[in-house]
């Protein structure tokens, strides 16, 4: 008896030593602006992981949209790289690109990767490669206020349902009431993703061409450079890009604003009345029926001390369920299958943020990303910039713009 | 005694010594040595020798942003003007003198970034500095001051101006109370009007003032980012693109940190050529000028 006692007493101070002495794996979570309005949703998710991975430990780390590169680079660089980084698709793509990112194709098992909508796993491939786990998309609704539109003698309860009808909208607007009607999406390189919604190619098939300067093509731009001269849309617009446009409209200075839905949140906040002169329809649609899916993902740096471990958790916080309450509180939409068919999507709720939550939901089906993945891709886009901020401001006629950036691309592509 | 004297002064110099050491030597010749290598940060630096340089020299964008930064050099003689003629206005002793030189030098202590928003509001196109102009009839259609390529520079070289003039302003206050009154008197007795006293005596005397005021305009001048990262994001049409911001977007969105740091020496060998010149040419004057 006194034998046990003495041998179980042992087995309980080793079985004691063992737990005590269990290696502790700290990761660390990166995530894009989550703080302050979904601290408590991303504390939980971290809880819940660490009870059930009693070795992992999981230091988050909130950081700024435009600090995240800068800071993820230092990181890596210094050696104290994170283990599991949000990063959008772009981001992800610039970091696969100097060969930083863990290769999610090769890391995640088929059968996890089987859970993700195809299209959105595809959106950071490179080389055939896949180099992020897709956490949320958010595709854009269209904003706008009904007060301006009854002012310039439009029915708010047709809003354009095509990019034409848009642009009339518009016009309409700003002729009636000399309110700006829209700061349309021209900014930057975001030119190239307008192209793809009217159906217009960036890249031959084979990717060794740029085939942005066919007639078609100019003719789009040339139209919103028509559109420009006429003052039909604000002066910053090339400059302020959604961020201007979300300011205006919140500022009741814009009568339609197409953006992610989770923008309504911010003109919620900012300015209650226009809030209340809110109504949300359906993305105008170009002439290819398609819309951009911004796409968020969970990266892995290679640097990471801890891939498995990382991976593993980034997993974890993209499954059905996680994704599923994360829906809950803001609307995004999630990037696996599973978790995208519950009926929450489809319920109808009065308050715009509920509205813009079923109508994206139904235009998940004729979305995907429309991020542009070019080799040299920094170069590319100042190039295409230039050129578009050139025809923009009368330095080039659009042809010449387009047929300058293209030959510039070529030179580079082959 | 003497080299336990200078051994003191050693020790003191020391801890400053150290942290330039830590903070600027050891960055330059980092960064130099950088320039000659290819480095994403990921993997390993690898050396190509002066290829970032012969790149540089096809690189439209450097010259692009070159040009630009040159042209914001322009922005030093009229800081400095801007600066001497504030410092004497507010050398006079007035009453409640003091809160002016404060309300002068207080946009020197505001952040850029708040500095910039304010700006771009004050120039957007219903902003406030289109609504005065309006008013007073000097245009007769809102001016687009930051979208317009041939004037965004130069929009962006007034808000430097304005947050500037406090800066030097200072610098130059200092350099007056430190002349002896005795010259100016003299000249007044010996009959010199107003004008001859501060072209002749005041200004002649100024000059290392004005030598440390525009090598460190310059140099600020060459180095411009914030303004333009907060108010134009280098455009429109790259009219605000300068050699700093060439550099910020080739390191930490390019990742071509080699390539940045060659922009960097060439940055910096600009700067150095420019110093020197402004030595040469304001060296003399002073208390010296007698």
């Amino acid at each position: 008896m006194r034998r046990s006692l003495i041998a179980a007493a042992i087995a309980l101070l080793v079985g004691a030593g063992a737990a005590a002495a269990a290696p502790q794996t700290s990761i660390e979570f990166w995530t894009i602006s989550l703080q302050p309005f979904f601290t408590a949703y991303v504390q939980r998710l971290i809880d819940t992981y660490e009870r059930a991975h009693p070795g992992v430990r999981v230091r988050w780390i909130d950081v700024q949209p435009q600090a995240i590169d800068q800071k993820l680079l230092a990181a890596i660089a210094g050696g104290v790289a994170p283990d599991v980084v949000n990063l959008n698709t772009e981001g992800t793509i610039r970091m696969a690109e100097v060969h930083a990112l863990v290769d999610m194709d090769a890391a995640v098992p088929a059968a996890a990767r089987g859970r993700y909508f195809p299209n959105i796993w595809a959106s950071t491939r490179l080389d055939g490669r896949a180099y992020g786990i897709p956490w949320y998309v958010v595709p854009d609704v269209l904003a706008y206020n009904r007060a301006l539109f009854r002012r310039a003698g439009l029915d708010p309860a047709r809003p354009p349902a095509t990019e034409d009808a848009f642009v009339r909208a518009a016009v309409a607007i700003k002729q009636r009431t000399g309110a700006y009607g829209f700061m349309p999406n021209v900014d930057n390189i975001r030119m190239l993703k307008r192209f793809q919604e009217d159906g217009l190619p960036i890249l031959s098939a084979d990717r060794k061409r740029a085939v942005f300067d066919s007639p078609a093509h100019v003719a789009l731009l040339a139209r919103y450079v028509a559109l420009y001269k006429e003052g039909m849309f604000p002066d910053d617009t090339l400059r302020r890009g959604y961020l201007g446009a979300t300011e205006r409209y919140a500022a009741g200075q814009l009568a339609m604003l197409v953006t992610g839905p989770q923008f309504l949140l911010r003109v919620r906040s900012d300015s209650p009345g226009v809030y209340q002169d809110t109504l949300v329809a359906p993305a105008p649609l170009g002439r290819a029926h398609v819309l951009d899916l911004p796409t968020m993902d969970l990266a892995v740096p290679l640097a990471s001390r801890h891939r498995r471990e990382a991976v593993e958790f980034a997993l974890f916080v993209t499954n059905d369920e996680n994704q599923l309450a994360f829906s809950h509180l803001v609307v995004i939409f999630p990037s696996t299958r599973k978790a995208a068919a519950d009926p929450y999507f489809t319920r109808a709720g009065t308050n715009p943020e509920d509205r813009a939550r079923v109508i994206a939901a139904r235009e998940l089906g004729i979305a995907r990303d429309l991020s542009v993945v070019v080799p040299h891709s920094d170069e590319l886009f100042r190039i295409f910039r230039e050129a578009v901020e050139s025809a923009f401001y009368g330095r080039m006629t659009p042809q010449r713009a387009l047929a300058w950036a293209a030959g510039e691309w070529n030179t580079r592509l082959r | 005694m003497a080299a336990r004297r200078a051994l003191a002064a050693y020790l003191f110099l020391l801890p400053a010594l150290a942290l330039l050491g830590v903070f600027t030597f050891y960055p330059v010749v980092f960064g130099t040595a950088l320039s000659l290598f290819d480095y994403d940060v990921i993997s390993p630096p690898r050396f190509v020798g002066a290829a970032h340089f012969r790149e540089l020299w096809t690189d439209r964008y450097f010259w692009i942003a070159l040009r630009n930064s040159l042209v914001y050099l322009a922005v030093v003689p009229a800081l400095q003007l801007g600066a001497i003629v504030l410092a004497l206005w507010v050398r006079r002793p007035l009453r409640g003198i003091g809160w002016f030189r404060a309300a002068y030098y207080l946009p020197v202590v505001t952040s850029m970034v708040v500095a910039g928003l304010l700006w771009r509001w004050l120039y957007d196109e219903s902003g406030l500095v289109n609504y005065v102009l309006l008013r007073l009839r000097m245009i007769h259609a809102p001016v687009h001051w930051l979208s317009d390529p041939s004037l965004a520079l130069y929009a962006v070289m007034a808000v430097t101006l304005w947050k500037g003039l406090g800066y030097y302003m200072v610098i130059y206050l200092a350099g007056l109370e430190a002349i002896p009154p005795v010259y100016e008197e003299a000249a007044a007795l010996d009959g010199a009007g107003a004008a001859a006293r501060l072209f002749r005596v005041t200004i002649p005397l100024l000059r290392p003032s004005i030598l440390l005021a525009s090598t460190l305009s310059a140099i600020a001048a060459l180095r411009v980012f914030e303004e333009m990262y907060v108010m134009t994001g280098g455009g429109p049409v790259y009219s605000t693109y300068t050699l700093f911001y060439y550099m910020f977007d080739q390191a930490f969105n390019a990742l071509h940190l080699g390539y940045a740091a060659a922009v960097g020496v060439v940055l910096a060998a600009v700067t150095i050529g420019l110093s020197v010149v402004n030595f040469r040419l304001l060296r003399q004057g002073g208390l010296s000028y007698y």
